[in-house]
């Protein structure tokens, strides 16, 4: 009894130490990003925005296709929906950007509880056709409402004259909002990864039968995950849409949006914290470095690395790494023997 | 009367069109279960072959489309296997990333060789039509849906009638039990794929008798073939027929009688409701979901 609950104690013990130190990590990490934002030039603070910005969408795809498992192939579509929600209501009902950017959060998830109901029935290549499905029609409802949505030519968001309830934020404005939002996107995914809703995402993901047969409500966990995820994509296409000003229906609910969040999150590895957090950080990095150096081929190179790192390690960078830790085995042929023919 | 004539005469000849760009990507959906995203380039890349042999040696695009048939087969054959065949059991993303890579690589390498421009097929008898009662049909056009017909039944029969074509059906019911009996399932895999492949590149050679293209067109006709393979039934080639043959109508229907683009919408909310209420197509039956996979 003693032995146990000092083993239970030392576990603890271990926990606590654990969160203390990740604490400090997050608190250096912070602190650099803010030291960082005084020494960058207006371009280079705008490229760390952008991967901020990709940060939070990595961990939003994470909730819904790296816990879940179910693989939204149009999450860009609540992107595209907060973004545009906050166009129309700073631009028609004069709201101040931060009263606009929680509700187009909520405007999102209320989409994708409503969605999810129908949608999230459907299995595997379905459940993708059906969410790109949902995602491409929406851009033609943009498109063919001209007079709530600009249509085609595009909607601009008031930054200055008397309607204009928020000023511009600027390029630092802009770096502090979007690592506020990568700070939030993490920690909801440091918490769901945790917790008991978690946990049963991931029983989900591994076989929905029995995850049902143990008590979880699958239905609800599955709408709750998704809807969560639309939040953080809705409240970050908000706050693209406030940096971008002018924004086209091409634009915000391009398809490449949501490779990119995918991508990360596969590279990266799908179903942890870290893992998309790194993908995002790394892919677009290396992508900024190609458009600048290689400008004619950098599709090409992108195109290149998206092929290898599927074949290569399909399990994502940090379960690689993992998986080789404790089985002392690296080797890129046993990935390739996992899925081939 | 007449409009509403006519329109329909070309929605059903743009049908036979949609059903021939369909029918290999349904193929392959339900043989071997990727979806393959690549599907529109591979489509575009069988126009710009047909469009240099037409230049280099004039050969008339009715030709050129078997010499874009040929390179295309080459092309998808090599792609599922020695690509796709590597994750071929992973899961969902995993395919759908690997075929969006390998669309990307595709389209920009058609940027980079062909250049972004709009491009056409030009033929002496291109603006050639004769009339039926007061409905004009464009001969370039009833010449391709004719062909989209007969290809479509040539398949069919190919799958049917032929050893190979059994052995595709065979791997497409049973992966493991076909293997026991001796069927290369990497070799018919990558049959089944360049096959899908080939139908792309004449479908192509025909869309550029009739209209122009460029390589931003290829996301375009990936979308029309998911719309038209899930209406008519995975893996279900009498299926895509009639699935582009409703689409083709319903669009140029919509195209006439609604304002705007509202179009594509219509084609989306279409291709969802039947996912979510006719999974299995509205003239397929429930065919692959007993497959196994080994």
């Amino acid at each position: 009894m003693t032995t146990m609950n000092k083993g239970i104690q030392g576990l603890k013990g271990k926990g606590s130490q654990r969160t203390m130190l990740e604490g400090a990590l997050v608190l250096i990490v912070i602190a650099l990003a803010l030291v960082i934002r005084t020494k960058l030039p207006g371009g280079e603070l705008r490229a760390v925005s952008t991967i901020f910005m990709f940060i939070a969408l990595s961990q939003a795809w994470n909730i819904i296709g790296g816990f879940t498992g179910y693989a939204s192939f149009g999450q860009v579509v609540f992107f595209g929906m907060g973004g545009y929600f906050t166009a129309v209501v700073m631009l028609k009902f004069h709201f101040s950007f931060w009263l606009a950017l929680p509700l187009a959060g909520v405007f999102a998830a209320v989409f994708a509880a409503l969605i999810g109901q129908p949608l999230l029935k459907l299995k595997g290549h379905y459940f993708a056709i059906a969410t790109l499905g949902v995602a491409e029609g929406m851009r033609e409802v943009v498109i063919n409402l001209p007079d709530l949505t600009g249509g085609g030519a595009g909607i601009s968001v008031p930054i200055a004259g008397t309607f204009a309830k928020t000023q511009y934020l600027g390029d630092a404005g802009f770096y502090l909002l979007f690592l506020g939002l990568a700070l939030f996107a993490v920690g909801i995914g440091t918490l769901v990864s945790r917790n008991k809703f978690g946990y049963g995402l991931r029983a989900i993901h591994q076989n929905e039968d029995a995850a049902a047969a143990v008590g979880i409500n699958t239905v609800r966990s599955k709408v709750m995950a998704y809807s969560l995820s639309a939040f953080i994509t809705g409240v970050v296409g908000a706050s693209y849409v406030f940096q971008q000003v002018t924004i086209f229906p091409e634009r915000l609910f391009d398809v490449e949006i949501t490779v990119l969040m995918i991508m990360m999150v596969v590279i990266g590895g799908s179903g942890t914290v870290v893992g998309p957090l790194l993908g995002a950080i790394g892919l677009q990095f290396i992508s900024e470095y190609l458009r600048e150096h290689f400008t004619n081929v950098h599709t090409f190179i992108l195109a290149a690395i998206i092929i290898l790192a599927v074949i290569l390690i399909p399990q994502g960078a940090v379960n690689y790494f993992r998986e080789g830790r404790r089985t002392k085995d690296y080797s890129l042929l046993a990935n390739i023997r996992r899925y081939r023919l | 009367m007449d409009t509403f004539l006519q329109v329909t005469a070309y929605g059903l000849l743009q049908g036979g069109l949609l059903a021939l760009v369909a029918v290999g990507f349904s193929l392959v959906w339900g043989i071997m279960n990727i979806v393959n995203l690549s599907h529109g380039a591979f489509v575009i890349l069988g126009a710009y072959i047909a469009w240099e042999v037409q230049g280099w040696f004039g050969l008339d695009p009715f030709l050129g489309m078997f010499v874009s048939a040929i390179v295309l087969f080459c092309v998808g054959y090599v792609i599922q296997r020695y690509l796709i065949n590597l994750i071929v059991n992973g899961p969902v993303f995993i395919t759908l990333l690997l075929t969006f890579g390998i669309n990307m690589a595709l389209i920009q390498g058609m940027n980079l060789v062909f250049t972004a421009d709009f491009r056409s097929i030009q033929t002496s008898y291109g603006s050639n039509s004769f009339e039926i009662g007061n409905i004009r049909i464009p001969l370039v056009r009833l010449l391709a849906f004719l062909l989209a017909i007969v290809i479509t039944f040539a398949l069919v029969a190919f799958v049917k009638r032929t050893r190979t074509g059994i052995s595709i059906m065979a791997t497409g019911m049973d992966r493991g039990a076909a293997r026991l009996m001796g069927i290369r399932a990497r070799h018919v895999y990558a049959l089944t794929f360049a096959i899908s492949a080939a139908l792309a590149g004449m479908a192509g050679t025909m869309i550029a008798t009739i209209e122009t293209f460029d390589p931003s067109k290829a996301g375009k006709f990936t979308l029309m073939a998911f719309v038209v393979a899930v209406l008519g039934g995975l893996g279900n080639m009498y299926g895509a027929l009639v699935g582009g043959l409703l689409i083709g109508l319903v669009e140029a229907w919509a195209g006439q009688y609604l304002s705007g683009t509202w179009v594509n919408g219509i084609a989306f909310l279409v291709l969802i409701l039947v996912l979510i209420f006719r999974p299995n197509g509205l003239v397929g039956k429930a065919f692959y979901a007993a497959r196994v996979e080994i």
